[in-house]
């Protein structure tokens, strides 16, 4: 098994494959875990990475753990064989549903915060993690609303499920902001009460404001509110590894660079381009 | 079978048959073992890595080198298409440019049409330049060289009309002529292998599949994204893979600019990608490793 994910690393996707290739320093990626066929040959460009010995984490969004319904077994299988296939260290899901009574949602949706959510969550996490030949890190996902019964706050939501089933967290900056800045509070407050010494590593990513709203899109440049809760975070405690997120409008190479040097700057982590 | 009056020629079929396999084995062994050593060319890293318009010459011939350097210019601004689908300059030429992109360049500055770039003078020049720095490094094959192989297979030619010229007089003769005829299937088989000659050698062969191992992530399956990518990265995308990788960067300029569809495979043939007018020898068929092997057998 390779080391665990560490310093600054970016989401591996097929269309900046060679872009990711060319990132001399680079020590760590993700990648979609329903992308990669564990039976056949890994992508390309992903086996060159593991020839470098660059750590590949497995970023499970099918998983649906907050479904009320028990998850897949052949979905946590799969992410068990991509996770042996790549040889990583720990895989990765969201707090979140995209299925339910059979619909397929084809988004992650966000659960209630309620004691009966955290009791279904557990349960779906324990069947994972009782398949997975590694740790499982778990993401809490972004959410434009707050459903009218919450009995939990985000923070106590997390730890309760953390502390529960032992997951480690997979902070999304980009998502705090979002909240925060979507239902109102104060980020820097939420870092304070979150586990975290649990962080397996973070997910940064861009996003738009639009409509009064931040959308955390993936196709926009991180904007610099981010950047100083990256900031936050590191003063408060490092986490191991950050993780630069985009899934699409791909600006040209120089930005990303630039995005990730941002990232090891405000992180103090080596640069990787 | 006895030697008669009626042999044909007054030479029996034993004898002659004898003869013609002598003469047919050292002939196509001759000229395999020429082949063969003609094709090897010089491993590429002796003399630096290639440029995507080499590589694009190698990989499909003139048209294709011609694509490639069209998509860098495109993805450079360099180039852009009018609605009458004449090209014009976008933007000034960037920094590094071979021969082949000024030559571009200037014919788009005429508003010359895509399909007209192959006839271009300028372009044809910068073309013969491109083809004999390949000849150069030993990648690709000169007119001589390739008129050389075909000798061999010329030659085989010959003895083969002779073999039917003999066959059909022993059937005028009656005489029997089985053996003969099986004697000249497999010879045929072997002339018509000579007959195609590769315009690009073995070490050529080899450097293609590296650069396509390489570059796997400039595939149009993998959707790249060439805003990301630059212009040579671009270009090689063309070379390796062909226009499609123009179509999927730029459809609109694609379709304005009549830049034919084409899809290159994984495989070391150039498929059915050959727009090189007189250079498209066939890659696949390059007689190379498994080639000459077969041919072997024929020999034997």
């Amino acid at each position: 098994m390779t080391t665990g994910p560490s310093g600054v690393g970016i989401g591996w996707r097929s269309e900046i494959a060679g872009f990711v290739a060319g990132l001399p320093g680079l020590r760590f990626v993700e990648v979609v875990a329903e992308a990669v066929a564990p039976a056949g040959p890994l992508p390309d460009g992903l086996a060159e990475l593991r020839g470098r010995g660059v750590t590949v984490v497995p970023h499970g969004v099918k998983l649906s753990l907050g479904g009320a319904e028990p998850v897949d077994p052949a979905r946590v299988a799969h992410l068990a064989g991509v996770a042996t296939a790549l040889d990583a260290p720990l895989v990765s899901e969201h707090i979140a549903f995209v299925r339910a009574g059979g619909l397929e949602a084809g988004h992650l949706l966000p659960l209630p915060r309620s004691r009966e959510a955290v009791a279904a969550v557990v349960a779906n996490v324990r069947r994972a993690q009782a398949e997975l030949p590694v740790p499982l890190a778990l993401e809490p996902i972004a959410a434009l609303f707050d459903w009218p019964d919450d009995e939990l706050d985000e923070a106590d939501f997390l730890t309760e499920i953390l502390d529960a089933t032992g997951a480690l967290l997979l902070l999304d900056v980009a998502n705090v902001h979002a909240n925060a800045r979507n239902r109102g509070g104060d980020p820097a407050a939420l870092l304070d009460r979150l586990p975290l010494d649990r962080i397996a590593y973070v997910h940064v990513a861009g996003g738009a404001e639009q409509g009064g709203f931040y959308h955390d899109t993936h196709t926009d440049p991180v904007p610099a509110e981010v950047l100083d809760l990256v900031r936050e975070l590191c003063g408060r405690r490092r986490p191991p590894a950050l993780l630069l997120e985009r899934d699409g409008h791909y600006p040209p190479a120089a930005e990303l660079r630039g995005e990730l040097d941002a990232l090891a700057a405000a992180s103090g982590y080596p640069v990787v381009t | 079978m006895t030697v008669l009056a009626g042999d044909t020629w007054g030479v029996p079929g034993p004898v002659f048959l004898r003869w013609y396999l002598v003469a047919a084995v050292v002939l196509v062994v001759g000229a395999l073992v020429y082949r063969w050593r003609a094709l090897a060319g010089t491993p590429v890293h002796d003399g630096g890595p290639l440029g995507p318009q080499q590589v694009a010459y190698l990989n499909g011939g003139e048209q294709l080198a011609v694509w490639t350097a069209l998509g860098g210019l495109r993805r450079a601004g360099a180039v852009g298409v009018r609605p009458d689908r004449r090209l014009t300059t976008g933007g000034p030429l960037p920094a590094g440019v071979t021969p082949l992109d000024q030559a571009i360049h200037h014919a788009a500055s005429r508003g010359l049409r895509s399909r007209e770039l192959g006839r271009d003078e300028w372009v044809r020049r910068a073309l013969d330049e491109l083809r004999d720095g390949l000849v150069r490094r030993g990648l690709a094959l000169d007119k001589e060289r390739r008129a050389t192989l075909r000798r061999g297979a010329l030659l085989v030619g010959a003895l083969l009309a002779l073999g039917f010229v003999r066959a059909f007089a022993g059937m005028s003769n009656s005489r029997p002529v089985g053996w003969l005829m099986l004697t000249l299937v497999p010879l045929f088989i072997a002339f018509l292998l000579l007959n195609r000659v590769p315009w690009r050698t073995r070490a050529a062969d080899r450097a293609l599949r590296e650069l396509r191992r390489q570059h796997t992530w400039l595939r149009p399956s993998a959707a790249p994204a060439y805003a990301t990518y630059g212009p040579s990265d671009a270009a090689m995308g063309v070379a390796l893979f062909g226009t499609a990788t123009l179509w999927s960067m730029d459809p609109g300029f694609a379709e304005q600019a009549e830049i034919q569809r084409q899809a290159m495979g994984a495989s070391g043939s150039s498929g059915s990608s050959c727009g090189g007018g007189s250079s498209c020898g066939g890659g696949s068929s390059c007689g190379g490793g498994g080639g000459c092997g077969g041919g072997g057998g024929c020999g034997g």
